[in-house]
């Protein structure tokens, strides 16, 4: 599902990001990024999102050269590609709801998707009763809640989230972490940065460990050290 | 592309409306230059079909005899084409005459019905090579008294002066409204930036769903093209109504019979009209063009 082969990225006269990243990861997998901050896990999730081009070395996604893709298919890849921010990235103007709907208004579906859809992901993160509230009256892990919605609701291929849980407390995160895992069972691909260690620790699912760009570690059922 | 009308519609809209100070100090300027613009243009044609006998450098007329006989007639060309000083010679017929005339006369309905095509003096247009005054003047003088010559009639000044200052004040309020023009532009850029800037969650979360390019785009060009169009509307009745107000007060006062001559015809208008929203359409589209282009980072 996704493939890094020989991936260095450099930003502008810094240290590399990223150095000579191989990876390979499988529908339906569950992954952890771990590492320290200025590890490069951020630098990894925007890379398959294209919202970075690799320095050198070729980036596939769902069998396709994303560094070969038409800057004007880039919206069709992202479509296949949810993604979940610490910071959630709600629109506070919008009711929950309507940020949901929002993600798929956007890509053009029709009102009668739209009408169906958003409900079923709500009712799948627990959310029906705040249909009609506005982000600011939610707690943080309802606000993750929707963003999670909003990232699901067009049913993509892969999710990425980057520090999901980052500005969450522990309780709020097993609930978040649960959802995931959900999501994951669907067949969804999950990849994660995170720094939560008994959240890795609990999961035990595959693990990379990124230091200063190189992967120094790439385990199955692994733990956060 | 699917891309959803209501939606369009309603982006638009929210936009004109949270910005709305700099939405009408966009319009108001589009508006302005574009006035200014079109009243230069009518106010130039308007000389134009006033003055249209005397364009080319033409000084005098001969004007014939409608009655006069073909000999008459080649007689008189034949002295004005051999005479050295003169360089341009042409003959206006009956017909020609006749448009002229109800062209210049457009504004008194009776008149032109009172006369007929026979009745018009078919005519010769000279350029002479000299712009001396009393050497022109002597000039068609000689041809007063020829045969089948009802009277030579030479540019009043006063054309010429209307012609020249028409010719200065266009440049002068061309050169403004162009300058307003530019100004526009960067006002709906601007306008158009700030309402990016407004609205950058919802960019950044469109771009991250996978919302197409075109699709961020639209309301935002849809948004400064509303601006020139409405900016350009605004235009279209001020330069009708200037010249509403130049034909009450000018053209039907007796005492400035020059202004006679001065009607804008139906398809002149519409020419202006058109110009006008072409040019609301353009300013719009380049200042949203420029903003989407340069600050919509896609």
């Amino acid at each position: 599902m996704i493939k890094l082969e020989n991936v260095t990225k450099i930003y502008k006269g810094e240290v590399p990001a990223l150095r000579d990243a191989n990876v390979n990861i499988d529908k339906g997998e569950f992954v952890f990024l771990v590492g320290a901050s200025g590890s490069g896990k951020s630098t990894f999730i925007r890379l398959l999102n294209k919202e970075e081009e690799p320095t050198q070395g070729r980036i596939f996604v769902a069998g396709k050269d994303i560094g070969a893709l038409n800057g004007w298919k880039v919206p069709y890849l992202r479509r296949n590609i949810g993604y979940v921010f610490q910071d959630f990235k709600l629109l506070p103007t919008k009711t929950v709801f309507e940020n949901v709907a929002f993600a798929l208004e956007v890509i053009g579906r029709p009102s009668h998707v739209i009408k169906s859809q958003v409900p079923a992901i709500l009712e799948l993160v627990g959310l029906t009763k705040k249909v009609d509230s506005f982000p600011g009256e939610l707690s943080g892990g309802e606000q993750q809640r929707v963003s999670v919605a909003r990232a699901f609701v067009n049913r993509p291929l892969i999710l990425l989230a980057d520090e999901p849980t980052g500005n969450l407390d522990p309780a709020t995160s097993v609930g978040i972490m649960r959802l995931l895992d959900r999501i994951n069972r669907t067949g969804t691909t999950v990849v994660m940065a995170t720094h939560d260690r008994g959240i890795v620790d609990t999961m035990r699912r595959r693990v990379i460990e990124l230091d200063k760009g190189h992967i120094v570690r790439d385990q199955s059922r692994g733990v956060y050290e | 592309m699917a891309m959803n009308i209501r939606y369009v519609a309603r982006e638009t809209g929210t936009n004109l409306r949270r910005n709305f100070s700099l939405t009408l100090a966009s319009v108001v300027t589009v508006a302005v230059s574009l006035t200014l613009f079109g009243a230069a243009l009518v106010f130039a044609q308007g000389v134009g079909n006033m003055t249209a006998r005397w364009k080319g450098g033409i000084e005098f007329i001969v004007f014939m005899q409608p009655s006069a006989t073909q000999e008459q007639l080649d007689s008189v060309q034949r002295a004005l084409e051999d005479n050295p000083e003169v360089t341009q010679v042409s003959y206006v017929d009956k017909p020609a005459a006749y448009e002229e005339f109800k062209q210049l006369f457009a504004r008194s309905k009776d008149m032109v019905e009172a006369v007929d095509e026979n009745a018009m003096p078919p005519s010769f247009r000279v350029a002479p090579a000299t712009s001396d005054a009393d050497v022109i003047q002597a000039l068609g003088q000689a041809f007063q008294k020829k045969a089948g010559v009802r009277e030579v009639v030479f540019a009043f000044e006063t054309v010429r002066t209307m012609q020249r200052i028409t010719r200065i004040a266009s440049i002068v309020i061309v050169g403004v409204a162009v300058f307003l023009l530019v100004a526009a532009v960067l006002l709906i850029l601007n306008t158009i930036r700030m309402a990016m800037f407004a609205r950058r969650r919802e960019i950044e979360v469109m771009k991250l769903v996978g919302a197409t390019n075109w699709f961020i785009r639209v309301p935002f060009m849809i948004e400064g093209l509303v601006h020139g169009i409405v900016g350009a509307a605004v235009a279209i009745v001020g330069v009708q109504g200037l010249n509403w107000a130049f034909d009450r007060g000018l053209s039907n006062n007796r005492d400035l019979k020059i202004f006679q001559g001065f009607v804008i015809s139906g398809s002149q208008m519409s020419f202006t009209t058109l110009l006008l929203v072409g040019l609301g359409c353009l300013i719009g589209a380049l200042g949203s063009g420029i903003a989407v282009s340069r600050f919509l980072d896609v």
